[in-house]
């Protein structure tokens, strides 16, 4: 028999065992797709803010924060210095409209707080464009350090800092999900080893009625990897689409706040979904060959 | 077709199934194997088809030792002997086809061929028409028929069958039996495992006692139905009650019955 005319066989068999014992295969797929879903939902979470924090690094920036009532000599004379260094690249004046407004816009929930007068919390300042390759200077620490120590400055902050510290989040972030998602996945491979043990437990008559006629063990085994293989990509498609569905349905709820910004401005690649799909069908297979691994099948002995 | 050497068979826990066992079933006998329950019969069957290997001993069916056959080619082997058995062993969720055409479908022939050799086969046994049948909506005579029929379908040159006719009435058992009378007739080795004396006396031919794992006894005995196949080949080939057997096919030996075992040095 050629191979493909083996897995067109193979297949046929799974489909019909998958239908016969549909209760334990739903089981077995379910349980795959939740932890494919819960895997996907951590690496779409984790690569929007992955990307994001890409962005804010390409847009680094210093924000000089000064303090209220500062003279417009002043401001140009600091303007002077700050645009005498080599790695800035660019300098742009914020005054204290603006920042409310932007207030109001990032944090539409918080805008009272804004509204009620309180103008001294969001004070003007000077975002400072920074070349990317400025962090590596010897003396760009030094200089941001002598930013706060110019006359009418009030505080000075660095984007390299907390965009560190949410890189690392990210990181942790993503370990954690891909760790739940291992430990799902484990789960996932269990469930479906125990349905297809159990597959193979229920046809022990027939798998003997095979060997008698002459069957090799490649024909045996066959569909309960299929078994397994089948299990897997369904539950992958099943995440797949529940993960499509999710996102359809939240990110326009969410697009306008920041967490939507954060976590859900762009859904997975189609390599990304595949990927996941494909996880499915290795843990689907990987369960049914490891079940099968120490079995006699339809031994009578 | 089958040689026994000093057969011996020890499961494990040390019950002794066959005790040095030594006999030839030449190609085209007709061959029963009786005794009591627990004498050996089905132990030498599974021997025969390596369900089972000895445990002393060499077995060579059809020239090739499947004492030592490795387990892959176990398969192979299997696809060389048609097997029938008490129960029936039909897949009660395929069709007749389905469970008639599961060899050729592993061998990987095209349906139309598959559809061919199994219509053949069925109508050998007289069940052409129920190809879409599935096995508990026929009676237990058809079920074995199916069986006959699977057992049948790679046109092997030996078929086993274990107590065939157990679970059958008495004029099934004989219509089974007149079955396997034809198949031996087409020049198939038939080696039938029953433990009823009256069909055997009501047939003829070869019969192998087992008793306790031995071989007690080996015999031609004459039959009281006429055999019309037999006689037939009888004529044909200038001797009576006599399969015929010649040869090349067995290795310079003629003759069926009761011939002294060779010693286990011969063993190709």
């Amino acid at each position: 028999m050629t191979l493909g005319k083996a897995f067109g066989f193979f297949l046929r068999e799974a489909s019909i065992n998958l239908w016969r014992s549909w209760r334990v295969s739903l089981l077995a797929v379910l349980t795959i797709a939740v932890s494919l879903f819960v895997g996907g939902a951590f690496l779409l979470a984790s690569g929007n803010l992955e990307e994001l924090v890409a962005r804010w690094r390409r847009e680094w920036k210093v924000v000089v924060y000064l303090q209220p009532g500062v003279a417009p000599p002043v401001l140009t004379s600091l303007e002077e210095k700050v645009r005498g260094t080599p790695w800035v690249r660019g300098i742009r004046r914020v005054d204290e409209a603006e920042a409310r407004d932007r207030f109001r816009k990032t944090f539409p929930s918080l805008a009272d707080l804004v509204d009620e007068g309180r103008e001294q919390m969001l004070p003007a300042s000077l975002e400072v464009a920074v070349a990317a390759d400025a962090g590596r200077a010897e003396d760009y620490q030094r200089w941001v350090a002598s930013l706060g120590e110019i006359p009418g400055v009030a505080l000075v902050d660095d984007d390299r800092d907390w965009l560190a510290q949410l890189a690392t989040a990210v990181s942790v972030a993503r370990a954690l999900g891909l760790g739940l998602g291992l430990v799902l996945l484990a789960g996932a491979v269990f469930t479906i080893a125990s349905v297809v043990r159990l597959t193979a437990y229920l046809y022990h008559d027939e798998i003997a009625i095979m060997r008698l006629v002459g069957a090799t063990e490649f024909f045996i085994r066959g569909p309960f990897y299929a078994e397994g293989l089948l299990q897997g990509l369904l539950g992958g498609c099943l995440a797949g689409g529940g993960l499509f569905a999710a996102w359809q349905l939240l990110q326009p709820r969410v697009a306008s706040s920041a967490w939507g910004e954060l976590l859900l401005s762009r859904f997975l690649s189609p390599a990304e979904i595949a990927g996941l799909v494909v996880l499915g069908a290795g843990a689907g297979l990987a369960g049914a060959i490891a079940s099968l691994r120490r079995e006699k099948l339809g031994a009578t002995e | 077709m089958i040689r026994f050497f000093n057969v011996t068979k020890t499961y494990p826990g040390g019950q002794l199934a066959l005790d040095d066992v030594s006999f030839h079933v030449p190609r085209g006998e007709f061959a029963f194997l009786t005794g009591p329950s627990g004498a050996g019969k089905t132990t030498l069957l599974k021997l025969i088809f390596r369900e089972e290997a000895p445990s002393t001993g060499q077995i060579v069916v059809n020239g090739r030792n499947v004492s030592s056959i490795p387990a892959r080619k176990i398969p192979f082997l299997r696809r060389t002997i048609g097997v029938v058995f008490q129960d029936f062993r039909l897949i009660p969720r395929k069709t007749v086809l389905e469970n008639v055409t599961f060899l050729p479908r592993v061998l990987g022939m095209d349906r139309e061929h598959q559809r061919r050799l199994a219509h053949d086969a069925l109508s050998r046994v007289g069940l052409g028409s129920r190809l879409s049948a599935f096995p508990l909506q026929l009676s237990g005579g058809e079920q074995q028929r199916v069986a006959i029929a699977r057992a049948l379908i790679n046109q092997p040159e030996l078929v086993l069958a274990d107590e065939p006719t157990g679970n059958l009435d008495p004029d099934l058992s004989r219509e089974i039996l007149r079955l396997f009378l034809e198949i031996n007739g087409r020049g198939t080795t038939v080696l039938l495992a029953t433990h009823d004396r009256d069909t055997i006396h009501r047939v003829g031919g070869r019969v192998l006692m087992l008793e306790g794992g031995r071989v007690a006894g080996d015999e031609l005995i004459s039959g009281t139905e006429p055999r019309p196949e037999l006689e037939a080949r009888a004529v044909e080939h200038g001797s009576a009650a006599t399969p015929p057997v010649t040869e090349a096919e067995e290795g310079g030996q003629s003759g069926s019955c009761a011939q002294a075992p060779r010693p286990a040095e011969e063993v190709p």
